[in-house]
């Protein structure tokens, strides 16, 4: 039997494993296949939904449903979280487990979560609208609250998941206080390490000019370094200081703990994978996808989603014994909502840079079908919608 | 003083920054940060950054079909 392990059940995970679990069925049946995905979570939130939570009070239970509902047949859950990944020794043990699980394939799905550790001072100080759906809104009775003062939103520190957010965060506060009649009390200050409002000139050339219309100031290439809540301040690595009243900033990200310190990781603990066929390096067996990987591109769903599926079909191949093999193209398509019913898209691939994508009406709309979509596509239900749209970036033959 | 070297090539905007920033984070005034990509940007990038931060653009070189970047580390607050 051919043992397939996920590790992780957030979108990369169940993506991946119900593509297996499709795919494969005929052999799960026969007992020639298993599928077990290892997450201790018990429910799944969809992440972008935060910024409506946080920022337009969305119910937060609106984005958030039970596992059990989530898994596809044919793929065994086991809540627990890995604590160690042996590649050369095809085993696995779970959290305070001395039991080895073998695994003959395994795929690295872990995610990445805040590391408050990195900025001292930022936990006690921020909003945190980034991070879980029941917090962000929370957050959401504390915006109603302002009534004037200085806001200052931005990155916290690199790297991050879904980059537009930050910015998406400051167009969503505009649009709030825009529309309580009271922006001319509110200041807006974006912080960014990077040397543009958008790291991508192309769409900083969007939205530059959109920050200038709706008097949200910027600050480039201030990289924060501490936080101090009781002064209201942030001071940057530079030693510049900037004052505010209320701070919403995204924190820098880490990936799971029981990755750092292992052959499979780079120094931050980010597994090295090839940014291709997503192989861990020098394991043919082993595979990580979504943020965990060291591949400089963003840190968002739908590199999860694109990446899992090339690793599926590339395991497909091989149990079945065809010759064809994926790669992933480094495709990603990640939208940035400007306000007022309004968004862009960042789009590239590894081999061709980030479009110039105007906001509109239609981008908005687009990106409430993929919210809508959402939960029924971790089953794969909307593969054929996914190959179609994305074309030659889906994966590259 | 330390020489980090970064290499970022096969990586576009905002990678090569990214990185750059992310080993500055590491760094002490007087190390060397040596960033190497492939991405044309990364020059004029480099040169914003480090006028931005108060760090000190060394120099770039043309290497086959990667540039290196030299940067002093010298912006950081004591």
């Amino acid at each position: 039997m051919k043992k397939i392990a996920v590790i992780g059940s957030g979108a990369g995970g169940l993506i991946t494993s119900s593509k297996l679990a499709k795919d494969l069925s005929k052999e799960i049946k026969n007992g020639e296949v298993s599928i077990m995905l290892f997450d201790k979570k018990r429910e799944q939130e969809f992440q972008p939904g935060y910024l409506e939570v946080a920022f337009r009070g969305t119910d937060p239970a609106k984005i958030r449903r039970p596992m059990k509902k989530l898994v596809s047949e044919g793929v065994k859950i086991v809540h627990d979280n890995c604590e160690k990944v042996d590649l050369p020794n095809r085993y696995l043990k779970t959290e305070g487990s001395s039991e080895k699980i073998d695994f003959d394939y395994i795929i690295i799905s872990t995610g990445s979560s805040p590391d408050y550790d990195q900025v001292p001072g930022l936990r006690d100080a921020n909003m945190d609208f980034h991070t879980d759906a029941y917090n962000s809104s929370l957050i959401y009775q504390q915006v109603l609250k302002i009534k004037s003062g200085r806001i200052v939103v931005g990155i916290g520190g690199l790297p991050y998941k879904c980059p537009p957010s930050p910015n998406e965060s400051a167009f969503m506060l505009d649009e709030h206080f825009r529309k309580a009649g009271i922006r001319d009390k509110v200041e807006i200050t974006y912080i960014t390490p990077f040397t543009r409002i958008y790291s991508a000139d192309s769409i900083n050339e969007v939205i530059a000019p959109m920050y200038k219309d709706r008097s949200i100031e910027s600050v480039t290439a201030f990289n924060t370094d501490s936080v101090d809540a009781s002064k209201k301040e942030i001071t940057s690595l530079e030693g510049e200081t900037m004052k505010y009243d209320y701070l919403f900033l995204t924190p820098p990200h880490k990936p799971a703990e029981f990755l750092k310190n292992t052959e499979l990781s780079d120094e931050d603990g980010w597994v090295k994978v090839d940014k291709r066929n997503l192989h861990i390096t020098d394991y043919d067996n082993g595979f990580a996808i979504g943020d965990t990987t060291n591949i400089p591109i963003s840190k968002a769903g739908v590199e999860a989603h694109l990446e899992g599926i090339v690793v599926a079909n590339n395991i497909i191949a091989e149990i079945k014994g065809t010759e064809k093999r994926y790669k992933f193209t480094g495709r990603t398509q990640c939208s940035m909502e400007t306000g007022f019913h309004k968004a862009t898209f960042v789009v590239g691939t590894y081999d061709t840079p980030v479009q110039k994508i105007t906001p509109s009406t239609f981008n908005y709309m687009e990106k409430k079908v993929m919210e809508k979509i959402y939960w029924g596509s971790l089953h794969g239900h909307y593969e054929w919608l996914f190959k179609y749209h994305f074309k030659k970036d889906y994966f590259e033959n | 003083m330390t020489t980090m070297n970064v290499d970022s090539r096969g990586t576009a905007c905002p990678g090569p920054i990214t990185d750059l920033i992310r080993a500055y984070k590491k760094a002490q005034n007087g190390d060397m940060i040596v960033l190497v990509a492939n991405d044309p940007g990364v020059v004029p990038d480099s040169k914003a950054w480090c006028e931005r931060t108060k760090n000190v653009f060394v120099g770039s070189k043309n290497i086959e079909d990667y540039f290196e970047i030299t940067i002093q580390v010298t912006g950081k607050r004591a």
